[in-house]
């Protein structure tokens, strides 16, 4: 199925901002935004949230836990020798492996969520509504479809009262963001 | 937040966004100068010449190194510890800097992140080598083997410092990639060429900057950069457990882990300053790395020195002070006077005397006073290393084990391989990959501006 979007454009940031505010005031869908930085006004507008501290946590967890019982394991159980006089669970000198291994995990682990999540990985072909959002232009994209046609027209104007320097349709036949 | 009035605007010229992406891209855009296809040429040179001295290392083994049974590490741990101090900075520099939120980061970062995984991967070559047969160097992983299965030593500084760099080399590298896919992006979407295009969009992994992609994105950072920060620390204390642990006099104290993180940080802060002059001078970003920038790494560098100074001076008195008599030997009679004054006072000099000529504002805004500083801080901090690894091995308890040591020509060639490749490393990355964080400049283009809010 074809989809099509209204795809304002902007060239500041204030303005951008503006008419997202006007947009919800009408309660007109914003499907997403693109920014060439990261707004922290438009998190806080479309109530975007990351649980990805939450994630990190438990993976750091996993992998305290998991370092020290395979330290355990493999001094302790699989193969025990004395080092020096020491006992076969040396707690004291496994905390230095423990922490390397253990922001290790919680990096790689985070960073696969992350791709998975945010849907990066090489080879990916997320639709790009405008190149110039990379740039230097704010871009505010509407799904026509969506709650129904009439809304596309008012959010179209509305934009463009609002300072857009260019409202755009764009036909996709497939939208992957 | 951030006071104008003190330190003036972060980017000069008052950008536009698009100027930003424009003026930060066309290094890659037009093709490089003369001096890059020389500077390349030379560094390529040197790195195969490292190649052919690792070659003869590996051919012949490490006989044809300095080394002997007393001084049984030469050059090879003084180079690896120098690199590693390099490899530091980058990332202290860019994750300290991002956790205190101090913005003037920004345009510094991504050139010292890449210094960070080019120096520590030069690093990682000495202790692979150094194991002597270094196609065994699988034996150092934790793996379930045949061999028992056999496990390594985990409570042996040597292995912690084996997973210690694997793991820096790692997250750094990720760090880095991670801040870069935005300005990959960027540049998918601004090229004209094909080319470019599908390899760009390729690494750039379908970046859009949508609003769900930066907010994970800011969250990812600040989730690495929290947890790097502890690794910043560590690795460079386990680098000195690898001596402290040990029993040579001048080795065996509890000072080493601080003074070797410090150390790292003064000699990696100085290498980002002698990248950071280069790279404002060649490619005129002056807008963008200001003298104000130039300014705080320098006065940043005055202070370490003195935390270095107040090292050597701790390191004497505690030997003096001890009581303990072959250490005092060593201090006294083998640094400060003896064989090897030259590098103990040169160390002096240049890390503790010359680098307080940035209590100069004139000298701290002259780009060629802060080139020679930078590189002398260098060159101090590797007397630093060669100081604490040869002189405790040369002349330790008993007089029958006292030889001197001196390199061979395979350890100047392995040497200059590492800086051959590093040279190369960063060139590439001048010429391949934005060298500065492009959407992170773009967020604070206009702090300390007439257009802040």
């Amino acid at each position: 199925m074809m989809r099509t979007f209204k795809i304002g454009i902007f060239d500041d940031e204030g303005k951008f901002l503006s008419s997202i505010r006007s947009l919800q005031e009408q309660k007109l869908q914003i499907f997403d935004v693109f920014t060439p930085y990261p707004v922290h006004e438009v998190f806080h507008l479309l109530k975007r949230k990351s649980r990805l501290p939450t994630a990190a946590y438990f993976f750091g967890l996993f992998g305290i836990v998991a370092t020290l019982g395979f330290l355990y394991y493999t001094s302790v159980i699989d193969w025990p020798l004395i080092y020096g006089g020491k006992p076969f669970n040396s707690f004291p000198s496994f905390i230095v492996v423990t922490i390397v291994v253990t922001i290790l995990t919680v990096t790689l682990a985070s960073l696969a969520l992350f791709s998975a999540r945010s849907k990066l990985f090489p080879g990916r072909d997320n639709t790009i509504f405008d190149l110039r959002a990379t740039d230097d232009k704010f871009v505010i994209v509407v799904d026509t479809n969506f709650p129904d046609q009439s809304q596309a027209g008012r959010a179209g104007n509305l934009m463009k009262e609002q300072g857009a320097i260019e409202i755009i349709d764009k036909e996709f036949e497939k939208v992957e963001a | 937040m951030y006071n104008r009035k003190i330190r003036g605007p972060l980017i000069e010229g008052n950008k536009s966004l698009g100027q930003i992406t424009k003026e930060i891209a066309s290094p890659m855009e037009v093709g490089p100068g003369l001096w890059w296809y020389i500077a390349f040429f030379v560094s390529s040179v040197a790195a195969v010449l490292g190649f052919y001295a690792i070659y003869i290392t590996v051919y012949k083994g490490i006989g044809t190194w300095g080394v002997n049974n007393s001084v049984a590490w030469g050059w090879e741990i003084v180079n690896f510890v120098w690199w590693i101090g390099i490899g530091h900075a980058g990332t202290a520099f860019s994750i300290f800097l991002l956790i205190l939120r101090q913005k003037w980061r920004t345009s510094i970062n991504r050139a010292a992140e890449a210094m960070t995984v080019f120096a520590v991967m030069c690093a990682a070559i000495f202790p692979a080598l150094h194991m002597g047969r270094v196609w065994d160097v699988f034996y150092i992983f934790p793996y379930p083997n045949t061999r028992g299965p056999l496990w390594v030593n985990f409570n042996s500084p040597l292995f912690w410092d084996f997973s210690a760099i694997t793991a820096y080399l790692l997250i750094s590298a990720s760090f880095w990639y991670l801040g870069m896919l935005p300005d990959l992006g960027t540049i998918r979407d601004k090229t004209t060429s094909r080319i470019k295009k599908a390899v760009y969009g390729l690494f750039s992994m379908g970046w859009t900057g949508s609003s769900r992609q930066w907010i994970r994105f800011e969250s990812l950072s600040f989730i690495l950069g929290g947890i790097a920060a502890v690794l910043v620390v560590s690795v460079h204390s386990i680098v000195s457990t690898d001596f402290a642990v040990g029993i040579e006099p001048g080795w065996h104290t509890t000072i080493f882990p601080p003074f070797f993180v410090v150390g790292a940080i003064f000699s990696g802060f100085a290498m980002v300053m002698t990248l950071m002059v280069l790279i404002r001078k060649i490619y005129k970003l002056t807008d963008y790395v200001t003298d104000n920038h130039m300014d705080a790494i320098a006065r940043i560098l005055i202070f370490i020195s003195l935390i270095m100074a107040t090292a050597y001076v701790t390191e004497l008195f505690i030997s003096w002070y001890s009581g303990n008599k072959y250490d005092m030997f060593t201090m006294f009679r083998n640094r400060v006077t003896g064989d090897y004054t030259m590098q103990f006072w040169g160390m002096i000099v240049c890390n503790a005397l010359i680098p307080q000529l940035f209590w100069f504002r004139k000298i701290r805004r002259n780009w060629i006073g802060l080139l020679s500083i930078s590189l002398i801080i260098n060159l101090g901090m590797w007397l630093e290393r060669y100081n604490i690894v040869v002189t405790s091995l040369s002349k330790d308890f008993l007089p029958s084990n006292w030889v001197s040591y001196s390199p061979t020509i395979i350890d100047i060639g392995v040497f200059v391989g590492t800086i051959g490749l590093f040279g190369t490393g960063v060139l590439l990355f001048m010429r391949y990959i934005p060298m500065m964080a492009i959407s992170e400049l773009k967020s604070v283009a206009h702090i300390g501006t007439k257009k802040e809010d």
